[in-house]
């Protein structure tokens, strides 16, 4: 594939605060990219760069070769659907796909079968003469997903545009971007703080936290293999313990030893290791590798999700078997579910389950939602 | 709405008093003087009288249109640039807007002919500067520039009010979807202030086509306006009905042409949320 965007060096700041810490970034033609992070992690200052409505402090934004830093956005083949959709409302559907065809003077007949073409994709026909403030917040988005589109941009940048919908609206709108992505062929460069989101609809997800690229690569691999603990604990869950690297293959955590898959780190290392909740099996006392104790239970649906408390840490543990509160376990791990990654500034800070509640995750989801605006 | 509480009934009276004694009476009475005689019988003939100051009228509306135009050109790139400013600037901006509003509406006109008179300071000024003097009092142009500086604040704020309420970011996708800077302007900021151009033009154009000691003042008492003919009217008892009927007729025509732009910008706005 082709190279269409490089980002190099991007440094961007306000009020003295750097937002964006030496962005350097590759999109591939015709690629899904998803920029997934919290809020204030940068991930929307680098789409409005690739935009055109900021300019980088220091660093270059190369497009197709060329440099575009002093673009302006009006020239650049990259087309926006914003938060919160920004269609004009002075303007019916017709009128708002429209817009940039008159703009580009294109003959009335021509722009009357291409916006027909767009509503079509959308599934809007029928709606050309509708007022769009009286459009539900699905329909606005159709229409703001086709008025950016009806240029043939190279590069489509979505900003949280799925942020205002409910959650069956949301999956159902997933999908069907996908679809109009790979139909089209259009780069579609995605901004979201949801990580579920980000795997289901990328080829690429580029993980953001404090202005900084945290990893870069498929969605399996992000989730496979996280580079730190804030990667780790950003996209799913995860148990992460400090540990010591032995020799290659073998890491020692939780007082036993293991075997593992990964290598490459020094004798005797120090180490963070991750185990998903659902890579955890449950076995009698006497096998297990490591012994707990059930500290809570939670009916999930599919499974149930366990806190066990093993030697003073506590772990989430997925689980379709059932155990009971208070009941003593053991534990067992396959060696390829335990994932070793190099100690980062963000060891310590994330997947330790003692202080975890299901209502405070929430409550810390709604805030970086709202903060994000 | 079918019931009033008697708190809202007693809550609303002064307002009701207020509008019976300083709205309705007064125009009761103008209806009253426009269709008796001065001894009080009832006749048609001060509204058919009308008709000689025809003239009058037409140059009335010609002025106030010219100036409502003038202050409107000045007007919104002001409005603009103020609306787009940051938020510290906007309260400069705002205060010195509003300063020579809070000097009395005569003073400043009295002031304005103190500077433009031929014997004035501008005048003075030039010609030490040995340049030849310009005769601007009694001239129209002076009356338009007095109805322009006078009045031009009230097209300002309307305008100023309604584009600082537009979204940036349908700025933001106007340029995102192939919009210059002029196209951004024409495309989007100015039909979306529509309704505050429209309030500016009635808060310029009702006073202008009314004033009377503008066109006195800086008139120089060359021509009349329609406001100097109604005040005119009122100096002596006797004309008192002929009065009345020119005031008559000048609301009817103004309401009228409210009506239509009224009618204009709600064609515009209506559906539009937030």
């Amino acid at each position: 594939m082709q190279k269409l965007i490089e980002l190099r060096n991007i440094v961007k700041e306000y009020e003295g605060e750097r937002v964006l810490d030496n962005i350097d970034l590759d999109i591939y033609d015709k690629e899904f990219v998803t920029i997934l992070g919290p809020s204030g992690c940068g991930k929307t200052t680098t789409l409005r760069i690739i935009g055109g409505f900021e300019t980088p402090d220091s660093g270059e934004c190369h497009f197709d070769g060329k440099i575009i830093n002093d673009v302006p956005a009006y020239r650049r083949p990259v087309n926006t659907v914003f938060q919160k959709y920004a269609l004009f409302p002075h303007l019916n559907v017709f009128e708002n796909v429209a817009f940039a065809l008159r703009l580009q003077k294109v003959p009335e007949n021509e722009i009357i079968r291409r916006v027909r073409e767009m509503l079509d994709m959308v599934e809007l026909r029928g709606f050309e003469h509708k007022n769009v403030n009286y459009l539900s917040g699905g329909q606005q988005q159709r229409v703001a997903i086709a008025r950016a589109l009806i240029s043939h941009p190279r590069v489509l940048l979505l900003d949280e545009p799925l942020g205002a919908l409910d959650l069956k609206l949301r999956k159902d709108m997933q999908n069907e971007l996908k679809n109009i992505q790979q139909r089209t062929g259009i780069t579609f460069i995605y901004v979201t703080h949801d990580q579920e989101e980000a795997l289901t609809m990328s080829d690429t997800v580029v993980v953001m936290a404090d202005g900084k690229i945290q990893q870069v690569g498929t969605p399996i691999d992000i989730y496979n293999e996280p580079v730190n603990a804030f990667v780790a604990d950003f996209i799913g869950e995860s148990n992460i313990l400090d540990g010591v690297m032995i020799e290659d293959g073998r890491v020692r955590f939780s007082g036993k030893e293991f075997v593992c898959v990964d290598g490459g780190f020094e004798k005797n290392a120090a180490v963070d290791v991750v185990v998903r909740p659902e890579d955890v099996d449950f076995v009698s006392p006497e096998k297990g590798m490591l012994t707990g104790v059930v500290s809570s239970v939670t009916f999930k649906g599919v499974h149930y999700e366990f806190i066990v408390d093993i030697g003073g840490f506590k772990w989430m543990i997925q689980s379709t078997d059932f155990v009971d509160k208070d009941e003593v376990i053991g534990l067992s791990i396959d060696p390829d579910a335990i994932h070793i990654m190099k100690k980062s500034e963000y060891s310590g800070k994330y997947g330790d389950y003692s202080s975890f509640s299901d209502e405070l995750e929430e409550l810390s989801n709604a805030e970086s939602v709202e903060s994000d605006d | 709405m079918k019931k009033r509480s008697l708190g809202g009934s007693i809550a609303a009276a002064p307002h009701v008093v207020w509008s019976i004694m300083f709205i309705v009476a007064p125009l009761l009475f103008v209806i009253y003087y426009a269709f008796t005689t001065s001894d009080g019988t009832l006749t048609f003939e001060n509204i058919s009288a009308l008709s000689m100051y025809q003239d009058i009228f037409i140059t009335s509306v010609e002025m106030s249109v010219i100036a409502t135009f003038c202050c409107f050109l000045i007007a919104y790139p002001l409005a603009y640039f103020m609306a787009r400013a940051s938020e510290r600037k906007k309260r400069v901006y705002m205060v010195l807007l509003m300063l020579p509003m809070w000097t009395n509406l005569l003073i400043r006109t009295y002031s304005m002919m103190a500077i433009l008179d031929d014997g004035g300071f501008l005048n003075t000024l030039l010609l030490t500067l040995d340049m030849a003097p310009v005769h601007i009092i009694g001239t129209k142009g002076a009356v338009i520039f007095g109805m322009v500086y006078d009045f031009f604040p009230y097209m300002t704020l309307p305008i100023y009010t309604v584009i600082s309420k537009i979204d940036n970011r349908l700025i933001e996708a106007s340029y995102d979807l192939g919009c210059n800077n002029l196209q951004m302007i024409t495309r989007v900021i100015l039909p979306l202030s529509k309704s505050g151009i429209i309030s500016g033009i009635t808060m310029v154009f009702v006073p202008s086509i009314s004033t009377f000691y503008i066109s006195q003042k800086l008139g120089g008492g060359t021509f009349e306006l329609i406001g100097d003919t109604i005040e005119r009217q009122f100096q002596t008892p006797t004309t008192y009905n002929i009065g009345a009927a020119i005031s008559l007729v000048m609301m009817i025509l103004i309401l009228i042409s409210l009506a239509i732009m009224n009618r204009f910008s709600d064609a515009e706005t209506s559906g539009r949320i937030g």
